[in-house]
């Protein structure tokens, strides 16, 4: 997902910034969006949207000429609310360059943790603070009801679970052990290559 | 994210369908183990063994709990003992036996197999002492495993050795008659025998393969029958033809066949040693929900056996190799369906019900692999008879170009219709009756050879 290689040769002495869009969803919002950037020679580096109950998010990273400021940004996506038929909110941050920088997580240490219950308040706090606990790092969260029950399906990073001792899956799943008798929450732990390699045509890299 | 659906279709795969590995099988050569003498030979052996088989149970239960896929058996399969052994006469291969199976306990694996030979074109004086030491060799054994090839496609059918075989089954269970013929389980006769089948108690390291080799036993009858119980149940029976379930059946096969591989992948990867072949087989386990012949009543025969059973085992056998083969990078083994019987509850139920018999169980082989596998006959049914019933079922595979192979135990002291059980994956099953018995000794006399089939005009 990188438009920067077909134009705005100069966005490596720019300012990049990272761009929340979220709209009630209509046709045209990201129109009017990339409009306002292109307008300001801005590039979209990287971007993931999704539609949930109606609602239109969006997350971009942009560059932009030296001299555009946030400020303007800001002002520019402005125009388009103002030209938008629903508001479409914005919020506009100067990226971190280390951020930026950070590699992607090892898929050797990413795993699908599902966990299962009853619907009620809570559980998806419950298990993200089982997650805060043990320095597990979520990558990828969506909920879903399943034969009436509600399911929790996240692919997290175990690369800083124990760095001691992180190869070693058992010791995770003791401690998923316990948190499942104590939460009453169903929870499987399987690693992320076992659902590419029964769901996608190309077979998962051995690593 | 890959979406929600097929994660939790995956979940419910490995959390309640037993999807597993049934088998990752360690092939090795001990072609250059041959020494001077039996003792020596046997030390030769168990230090290969030891050298390669080491590390293969902690490695396969590291990956195992890595990935949270249960990998049920871990075996070794060597070079048929007959090439190793041969200059040694039958007391000498019991030694090795012996060898093998401490061996086989030390590294801790369930099974080893390869004490074996191929006598389909004839037989050599190594062979023939390596047969007459079959029923003590396993008597007196607990891990090791012996198979027979006594026929090919190429060659034809070796009725010589089919009737040693008959006579040695019945030596087998006569021996172990104490655990209802138990020996005769780990011996099986074959037509067309593959040189890297994973699967017991017919696996060998035959000639052709590598020095060492990991081969992989899929299994997921249990996964196979879940996906077309929601088929049906999402779409309605009405609605199906059977070309619908026959591609539910591939795709599940893909996505059981594409987990044994990453698995023993990463097994052999971590070994450092080569992989062979994911072996597509279907593989029962006498646990509920783990059943090849309960696929066979999903497809619509209320009583297994009844007529339509043979037609639904071709489907459903070819359905899962067109799944499996393009899931896998290699493929090969046994690859099919198997159904044998006291393995598999519903099979064993249906001997028990009278509604299936030998002969439609003997049908069924023609168009699944692998053959008459774990059936329990009567005691008293004789050598010859029990050859001839070999001989029948290694023609099917020899005029079909395919590999069957035949394991039955005639249960000492027990007759048609009483039970007989062997624990474990083994299971349990009623006594099938055996029609006919003792009508086909003159056919057995003649021994010789059934020449090899003609490969054209065929019909």
């Amino acid at each position: 997902m990188s438009e920067n290689q077909w134009d705005n040769p100069g966005s490596s002495t720019g300012q990049q910034f990272v761009l929340s869009i979220m709209s009630k969803d209509h046709v045209g919002i990201i129109h009017q969006v990339s409009k306002a950037i292109s307008s300001l020679d801005g590039n979209i580096a990287d971007v993931r949207q999704s539609v949930l109950s109606g609602y239109f998010t969006m997350i971009l990273v942009a560059s932009f000429p030296a001299g555009v400021t946030r400020r303007a940004v800001e002002r520019k996506l402005a125009e388009a609310d103002a030209n938008s038929e629903t508001a479409i909110e914005v919020m506009v941050c100067e990226a971190d360059e280390d951020a930026l920088a950070a590699l992607a997580p090892d898929p050797k240490n990413s795993y699908v943790l599902t966990a299962t219950g009853a619907d009620k308040v809570g559980i998806v706090a419950r298990v993200s603070q089982f997650c805060v606990l043990h320095n597990i790092n979520i990558l990828d969260l969506s909920t879903t009801v399943s034969d009436g029950d509600y399911v929790m399906i996240m692919v997290i990073d175990l690369a800083q679970y124990d760095p001691t001792r992180r190869a070693d899956v058992s010791l995770v799943r003791q401690d998923l052990k316990t948190f499942s008798q104590e939460s009453g929450l169903k929870v499987v732990l399987q690693h992320y290559d076992i659902f590419r390699a029964v769901n996608e045509i190309n077979p998962p890299v051995l690593r | 994210m890959l979406p929600s659906d097929e994660i939790l279709t995956t979940v419910e795969m490995i959390q309640k369908e037993n999807l597993d590995v049934r088998a990752v099988t360690l092939g090795i050569s001990l072609l250059d183990c041959h020494q001077a003498d039996v003792a020596l030979t046997c030390l030769a052996i168990k230090a290969k063994i030891r050298r390669h088989a080491g590390a293969l149970v902690s490695t396969c239960e590291t990956i195992s709990a890595e990935f949270a896929i249960p990998v049920v058996n871990k075996r070794i399969a060597v070079t048929p003992i007959a090439m190793v052994g041969a200059g040694f006469d039958a007391d000498g291969f019991v030694q090795i036996a012996h060898a093998l199976d401490e061996i086989a306990s030390e590294v801790g694996v369930d099974f080893l197999g390869g004490f074996s030979a191929d006598v389909s074109n004839g037989m050599t004086e190594g062979d023939r002492q390596l047969i007459a030491a079959i029923p003590q060799a396993l008597a007196e054994t607990s891990k090791v495993c012996a198979s027979i090839n006594v026929g090919s496609t190429r060659y034809g059918i070796n009725m010589d050795a089919v009737v040693l075989m008959g006579q040695t089954v019945k030596a087998l269970a006569e021996r172990s008659a104490d655990t209802g013929g138990f020996a005769a389980a780990k011996f099986v006769v074959f037509t067309n025998q593959p040189g890297d089948n994973p699967f017991m108690a017919g696996a060998i390291h035959g000639v052709g393969q590598p020095e060492v080799v990991i081969n992989v036993g899929v299994s997921g009858p249990g996964v196979i029958a879940s996906a077309l119980k929601r088929k049906i149940a999402q779409a309605g029976e009405q609605q199906l033809g059977l070309q619908d379930l026959a591609e539910e059946i591939k795709r599940t096969a893909f996505r059981v066949t594409r987990c044994g591989e990453l698995i023993g992948r990463q097994v052999a990867r971590k070994l450092g040693v080569p992989f062979g072949v994911v072996d597509l087989s279907l593989a029962p386990t006498p646990k509920m929900g783990d059943s090849v012949g309960e696929i066979l009543q999903i497809l619509g025969v209320d009583a297994i056996g009844a007529p339509g059973s043979t037609a639904i085992v071709a489907l459903l056998n070819d359905a899962v190799k067109k799944g499996g083969t393009f899931a896998s990078q290699s493929v090969g083994g046994l690859s099919g369906a198997f159904i044998p019987v006291c393995e598999d509850q519903a099979l064993a139920d249906a001997v028990r019900d009278d509604s299936l018999v030998l002969e439609k169980l003997e049908a069924m082989t023609s168009v699944c692999s692998v053959g008459l596998d774990m059936i329990a006959i009567p005691g008293s049914v004789d050598a010859g008879t029990i050859s001839a019933i070999i001989a029948d079922e290694m023609a099917i595979g020899m005029i079909n170009g395919k590999t069957t192979a035949v394991r039955l135990i005639p249960v000492p002291g027990k007759e048609a219709g009483e039970f007989v059980s062997f624990g474990g994956l083994f299971g349990e099953s009623a006594i099938a009756p055996v029609r006919n018995t003792g009508k086909s000794a003159r056919f057995i006399a003649f021994g010789g050879k059934i020449p090899a089939p003609i490969h054209s005009l065929k019909n």
